[in-house]
């Protein structure tokens, strides 16, 4: 550089030239358009979606599709789309519509993390097409992160499969935020209550968890209801889901000699912990949650991986004959396999409360376009009540906990709800619980 | 400035930097290192069971496992030493050379175990499925010395350790790519299952073959480098390569030779790890390369006999470390911390003797 | 003709990099990414990128004999032809063996082995129909590649240039469209809707213009910048043509966020906190010569910092917290105790390290950078930092109310710390402290001969470049808003490290170049991002085979690192001069 001055005077001028201009930028929020239907617009707060005459309505779905947790993010997609499906009537292939509308999905990689999260969120907040947004795959995509920023926008997200309880917790609740998911409050409290009762009648327990917030919830879950219901906690461990070796910290809970050994960890850490703790722990009763049940852990575990206890909601007990008979022969026409996961017809239902929604929210406008309040759309699905889904009843909180009655049923490998299991594989043990009755 | 040394570089030497402050430090974190270690030790032996002590058969069990791992790990921090003593660099993706043995003889330990092979005739099974891994092991470490190593030969040392780190990386994604992210199950012959008591000590049937595997390996590679020819050859490159290659030595053919035989335990190591965790993973690389060059290291890197002793004593640092000095303090969960505290030690021992355990007490200049 | 021989072991070698690469999934995954209407695919790419490359390999010049030898153009083509017919050969016969031994087969091991990629491969012929052609269009694809070497240099640059800008506007299809459409421009002329990638017309004209474009630099080119840029220089002491320059540099700096929309400022957002990252790597590694494997540390110690200090809350299971040590400064005033904190703990990890050589340097900074993974997900330390739930509600660094966690308020605020990070870092390789670096660097031991302090300037360079990268842990955790321990793992010190590297140890605008291509390119070609690692692993040993002192290499660092190779190319040139001559005098 021949004179470094001048390059600092250049640089001087360029901050307080990007002062003014993002001051002088103005953020537009909603679209003009339409009058009629008592909201206006241009003055109601995050504005409406427009959508054209002849212009789909666009969907924004944020999964996992790539990598190893790709089923759980597929899954839901698949379920989304029969949804649109089904929209006219009968799952024919033929998508239905509304409002005289085509329905496009939009669908952005979350990856099971944060930072997939944010990068798919901050795409739709982008795109001031998309209605709402139905996602995250992972809390961890979710948590503070693309429930924030999708709110700040007023973008509605409404998850199927995240379960961490801190989402819909008061305080850290985004107003946008809701979920047909169940809140693993519930889960925690079932896989506890499972427990103390008469199957295993445990009196001590210890628990190991992992580093992702959906385990830490469920863990913290059980080990409170644990020892509400008068049980002992002799341990617990936290380890790493990329670790193979879990012998010693096995070996340090073996010490306390728990009744049962719950790990509601992912599939890598928990096939490792159940071949492990048959060493290790061979007295004790093995208990996972769904980040496990995956026909891989069932084969690779092999020998021990019988007797291992699973929670899951229990789609057989809560499923209407609609899910059996038309939902699940849809799924496999369409995708060539049986269910990838249980969170599908979480999915499907969102899919369905949301375009209700639309249906009953949107403004109608002369030349056939469509506005969409968002905050009206958001208000009308924190309202739904009693709304029938396809395995089970949907009621929304002020907090965003749609999945009131919650059933978790505990499954006893090699009977597990994996996919080509479910929704045939029948519960040992099952229970509802609502959000009221835990703790 | 004037033209004398300290006015040249613009730096004053003051008169407190005369201190021997290095020792006064060193003799303070001493002090203080025994004082935590033996605080910590004595808090945890004196709590009672319920409120989280160990028995003593928690210990027989810590030492036993810390001993078999730390088998695993020497096999593989051998590699690093003996590629180090010959080319002073650190073969950052021998822990995936240890991954490609080990994933390699999975698919051949799947069939025989889905065909009863594996049961019917076990030995046979288990020494044609470490054969494999031994070929898939040496292979890749041959293809890494002749493509990425080999060229920079002569390059500052910077440049083949980002190459390393680099090689490393990209085998473990063309596993990834070949095999897919999950991890698969490993089986295990049904001999292996169980456990038996040696002097009344009990330890499974996995576990000892490891450590015995582990220590004839280790004995025969000192007897292969200490009598053969080529083991002279090796030790005479890693000494001077120059004046070897005058005295009529083939350098590269030895070099080769020392990736092969880095391979031959990589993958010997890949099977016995493979048997004691029962799975396979692109990852499952990583954190064990890292602890062997840590044993690696601290055993003083050069030397077989470091790298040994590096290794065992890692496996105990990792398996009895964390439970005998951290739970007198109350730290919850001492094993999700106990990679920090294997490091923590390796600082501190590098701090003390930065040559490693084994190695002479002074920092190699260059 | 023992050059055949040669020909046909490239073109072996190629016909195996082309099963690597179906291995992998590189065909299989882009059947449907079109890059230049529905003909050019990236998998058809792949598929003879290969024997392309062999092609160019086998015509390279040689050196024989002391002098530099070239193929006829004749034989060129067909030493191309050979090696890419052998490639193509090569490939063919492994999918003939494949479907002969059943692809099902193969597929329980190999998982992209599958039918759709075989009928792909096999143009949708039976295998060996489908071998032939390969054999045949790989063929054409070698002499073509061929045929471009021998191309005389005035036809062959306007040509790779055409080609390169029109793969890379194909690339870029999820992006420049947007770009275009917030411009206000027509894009459907350019880029298909319907397809995704660009239009015939479109790459016609945009490869026109490039080849055009090129032909212009190569004959007008240089006198234009020599006229330009010294223009009155005797006046003024600098070229007003530079500082027309700079001014155009710094106003589209500025302007960039508003003009590429919000997707795209999120992703030069990263790359500006992965620039300061770098920044900091850089005084370390490339000034001060110590290799530091574990920057992640003061990634993580920056972000959770600024947390802490500007009352972010925990996360916890009913909800959020306060953690246990915490204030709520303003952003500001947070800064240069982040900063202090940073330094300091550069001083704590120096310490210990300074009597190490270079390997046990990488080894215990590796080290300490995992510690502090495994220490901020541990249950001992969730009081603090909140464990694997993390923590929320950073601060946004507003100024009288104006937030900066929008993507492009973001960025400019991310940018302002660049600027003052490269201001300092500039200053400091320029001021006595930077020499001092380079001698320790060099040699160490006639340094401290010299009377250079080494322990006082390692620590410094541990304390500034733990400083600034701390800088850009901070800027992370106002970009998010909330931090989680997955967010700090060794994956962070690795790609710091390899841009820097990739960049040019000891250059800032290497920096930069470095940030944009591992950072800003994954990020704009989501597609790809199940091969990033591969990708880089890749490009990381290759960088370090073929270019070790990096993109932008800094002028001391290359002579440094290549002493050898500038030898033997100074040698080459004089060599290529006298058989010029003497050509020229045989004509």
């Amino acid at each position: 550089m021949r004179n470094p001055r001048w390059l600092a005077v250049a640089a001087l001028l360029g901050a307080l030239s990007l002062v003014a201009a993002a001051c002088a930028e103005d953020e537009g929020g909603g679209g003009g358009g339409g009058g009629g239907g008592g909201v206006d617009c241009n003055t109601v707060e995050f504005g409406c979606v427009e959508v054209g005459p002849d212009d789909p309505i666009n969907i924004g779905v944020a999964q996992v599709i790539s990598g190893a947790d790709a089923t759980l993010g597929q899954d839901q997609v698949n379920g989304i789309e029969l949804a649109v499906d089904h929209r006219d009537g009968a799952f024919d292939g033929t998508d239905g519509t509304v409002l005289d509308h085509a329905v496009e999905l939009t669908v952005e990689d979350d990856g099971c993390s944060a930072e997939g999260g944010q990068a798919a969120a901050t795409a739709f907040a982008a795109d001031t097409s998309v209605v709402a947004v139905i996602g995250t795959s992972c809390s961890s995509g979710a948590l503070g992160v693309a429930d924030t920023i999708l709110s700040d926008k007023g973008i509605l997200l409404f998850s199927a499969s995240n379960t961490n309880p801190a989402l819909t917790a008061e305080g850290t609740h985004q107003p946008f935020y809701a979920r047909t998911a169940h809140n693993d409050r519930i889960q925690g409290a079932i896989v506890a209550e499972f427990s103390l009762g008469k199957d295993v009648g445990a009196k001590t327990a210890a628990t190991i968890a992992d580093e992702s917030p959906y385990t830490q919830g469920l863990v913290a879950a059980f080990e409170q209801n644990f020892e509400a219901g008068g049980g002992t906690l002799t341990g617990s461990e936290q380890v790493n889901s990329e670790d193979t070796d879990f012998k010693a910290p096995l070996r340090s809970l073996a010490e306390g000699n728990p009744d049962v050994l719950y790990f509601p960890i992912f599939v890598a850490a928990c096939t490792l912990v159940i071949k492990q703790a048959a060493e290790i722990m061979p007295d004790a009763t093995l208990i996972v949650s769904d980040g496990c049940l995956s026909s891989d852990t069932l084969k690779n575990a092999g020998a021990d991986a019988k007797g291992v206890y699973g929670s899951s909601p229990d789609i057989a007990a809560s499923a209407n004959p609609f899910y059996l008979d038309e939902l699940v022969p849809a799924y496999r026409e369409a995708f060539n396999s049986a269910p990838l996961s249980v969170f599908h017809s979480h999915a499907y239902d969102a899919a369905n409360i949301l375009m209700d929604a639309i249906e009953a929210v949107a403004i109608e406008n002369d030349d056939g376009s469509l506005s969409i309040p968002r905050q009206a759309l958001r208000d009308e699905v924190f309202a739904t009540k009693d709304y029938e889904g396809s395995t089970g009843t949907f009621t929304c909180t002020e907090l965003g906990d749609c999945a009131t009655d919650v059933t978790i049923g505990i499954f006893l490998a090699p009977g597990w709800p994996v996919e080509g299991g479910s929704p045939n594989a029948e519960a040992v043990y099952s229970d509802t619980k609502s959000l009221d009755d835990v703790l | 400035m004037g033209t004398s040394p300290a006015g040249v570089a613009g730096v004053q030497m003051r008169g407190f930097e005369r201190l021997p402050w290095r020792r006064i430090i060193l003799v303070v974190l001493g002090i203080a290192i025994v004082l935590v270690v033996g605080i910590g030790a004595w808090k945890t032996l004196a709590l009672p069971a319920a409120e989280g002590g160990y028995s003593a058969a928690a210990w027989r069990d810590f030492v036993v496992e810390g001993v078999s791992q730390g088998g695993i790990f020497a096999m593989i921090a051998l590699g690093y030493s003996l590629v180090y003593g010959i080319l002073r660099m650190i073969n950052f993706a021998h822990g995936e050379v240890f991954m490609a043995g080990a994933f390699g003889s999975y698919f051949f330990a799947d069939a025989y175990a889905g065909s009863g092979f594996l049961n019917r005739s076990p030995v046979i099974a288990l020494l044609i499925i470490t054969g494999v891994a031994i070929a898939v092991s040496v292979g890749t470490a041959a293809l890494l010395e002749r493509l990425a190593y080999r060229p920079l030969r002569h390059a500052p040392r910077l440049v083949p350790l980002i190459t390393a780190i680099g090689a490393s990386l990209f085998l473990q994604n063309v596993f990834r790519g070949f095999f897919g992210p999950q991890p698969y199950g490993y089986p295990k012959p049904q001999l292996l299952t169980g456990g038996t008591t040696i002097l009344s000590v009990p330890i499974t049937r996995v576990q000892l073959l490891v450590i015995v595997v582990a220590v004839l390996s280790m004995v025969a590679l000192q007897l292969f480098v200490a009598r053969t020819t080529t083991g002279r050859s090796m030790r005479a490159v890693a000494q001077d390569s120059e004046i070897a290659s005058l005295m009529g030595i083939n350098v590269d053919r030895v070099i080769v030779i020392t990736f092969v035989i880095g391979g031959i335990l990589a993958g010997i190591a890949g099977v016995l790890f493979s048997l004691t965790f029962g799975q396979v993973q692109f990852t499952m690389g990583f954190r064990p390369g890292i602890a062997a060059f840590t044993a690696a290291v601290l055993g003083g890197i050069g030397s077989i006999s470091g790298a040994a002793l590096g290794g065992f004593l890692i496996g105990l640092l990792r398996a009895v470390g964390p439970p005998l000095i951290l739970t007198g303090y109350g730290i919850p969960s001492v094993f999700s911390i106990r990679d920090a505290f294997v490091f923590l030690v390796l600082v501190l021992v590098l701090v003390f003797r930065p040559g490693g355990l084994l190695g002479s007490g002074e920092a190699e200049k260059v | 003709m023992t050059d055949v021989r040669s020909w046909i072991r490239v073109g072996i070698i190629a016909g195996f990099v082309t099963i690597f690469l179906a291995l992998v999934g590189l065909i299989g995954r882009f059947v449907d990414l079109n890059l230049v209407g529905e003909q050019v695919t990236f998998a058809r790419l792949v598929l003879i990128a290969a024997p392309l490359v062999a092609g160019y390999v086998v015509t390279r010049p040689r050196i024989q004999a002391g002098e530099r030898r070239a193929l006829a153009p004749r034989d060129a083509i067909v030493a191309g032809a050979v090696s890419g017919a052998t490639a193509g050969f090569v490939f063919g016969i492994a999918v003939v063996a494949a479907d002969a031994f059943g692809i099902d087969r193969i597929r329980s091991v190999f998982l992209n082995v599958s039918e759709p990629l075989i009928d792909f491969v096999t143009f949708g012929q039976p295998p060996v129909v489908g071998a032939v052609i390969l054999t045949a269009v790989s063929a054409i694809a070698g002499g073509l590649a061929a045929g471009l070497r021998v191309t005389p240099i005035v036809a062959r640059r306007p040509i790779t240039t055409a080609v390169s800008t029109i793969l890379v506007l194909g690339f870029l299809q999820r992006i420049i469209p947007i770009a275009l459409d917030q411009l206000g421009l027509e894009r459907d002329w350019l880029y298909s809707r319907s397809i995704g990638g660009l239009t015939w017309l479109g790459a016609i004209a945009v490869g026109a213009a490039a080849a055009g474009l090129s032909v212009l630099n190569a004959r007008k080119g240089r006198e234009l910048r020599a006229r330009l840029f010294s223009a009155g220089e005797e006046k003024t002491g600098v070229a007003p043509a530079q500082l027309v320059l700079v001014l155009v540099l710094v106003a589209v700096l500025v302007a960039v966020p508003w003009v590429v929309g919000e997707v795209i400022s999120q992703v030069l957002g990263t790359v500006l906190i992965y620039v300061l990252l770098g920044i900091g790597l850089n005084i370390v590694v490339g000034y001060a010569g110590l290799l530091d494997l574990g920057y992640v540390f003061f990634f993580a110690v920056g972000a959770y910092s600024t947390a802490l200090l500007t009352g972010a809350a925990l996360n916890t299971f009913t909800g959020s917290g306060p953690p246990a040590v915490s204030l709520d400064l303003n952003f500001y005033l947070a800064i240069p105790i982040v900063l202090l904190i940073a330094a300091g703990a550069g001083l704590l990890i120096g310490a210990p390290v300074l009597r190490l050589r270079g390997d046990y340097l990488a080894l215990v900074t590796l080290g300490l950078g995992e510690m502090v993974t495994v220490l901020i997900r541990s249950p001992w330390l969730v009081p603090l930092v909140g464990g694997p739930n993390g923590m929320r509600g950073v601060s946004d660094a507003a100024i009288a109310g104006f937030g900066f966690r929008e993507t492009q308020h973001f960025y400019y605020l991310a940018l302002g710390f660049v600027l003052l990070a490269v201001f300092v870092s500039w200053r400091l390789s320029a001021s006595r402290i930077g020499r001092a670096w380079t001698a320790m660097r060099e040699d160490e031991q006639t340094a401290e001969a010299m009377g250079v302090n080494t322990t006082r300037f390692k620590l410094l360079a541990f304390a500034m470049g733990g400083a600034i990268g701390s800088l850009g842990g901070s800027m992370f955790a106002v970009q998010i808003g909330s931090l989680t321990p997955a967010s700090f793992e060794v994956q962070v010190s690795i790609l710091v490290l390899g841009l820097v590297i990739l960049g040019g140890l000891g250059s800032l605008p290497g920096v930069v170049v470095g940030s944009l291509v591992l950072v800003g390119l994954p990020g704009l070609l989501r597609e790809f991002e199940e091969y990033r690692g591969l990708a880089y692993g890749a490009a990381l040993v290759a960088v370090m085979i073929l270019r070790p002192q990096g993109l932008v290499p800094n002028v001391r660092r290359s002579r440094e690192l290549q002493e050898e190779e500038r030898a033997q190319d100074e040698w080459a040139q004089e060599k290529e001069v006298e058989v010029a001559a003497v050509e020229g005098m045989a004509t």
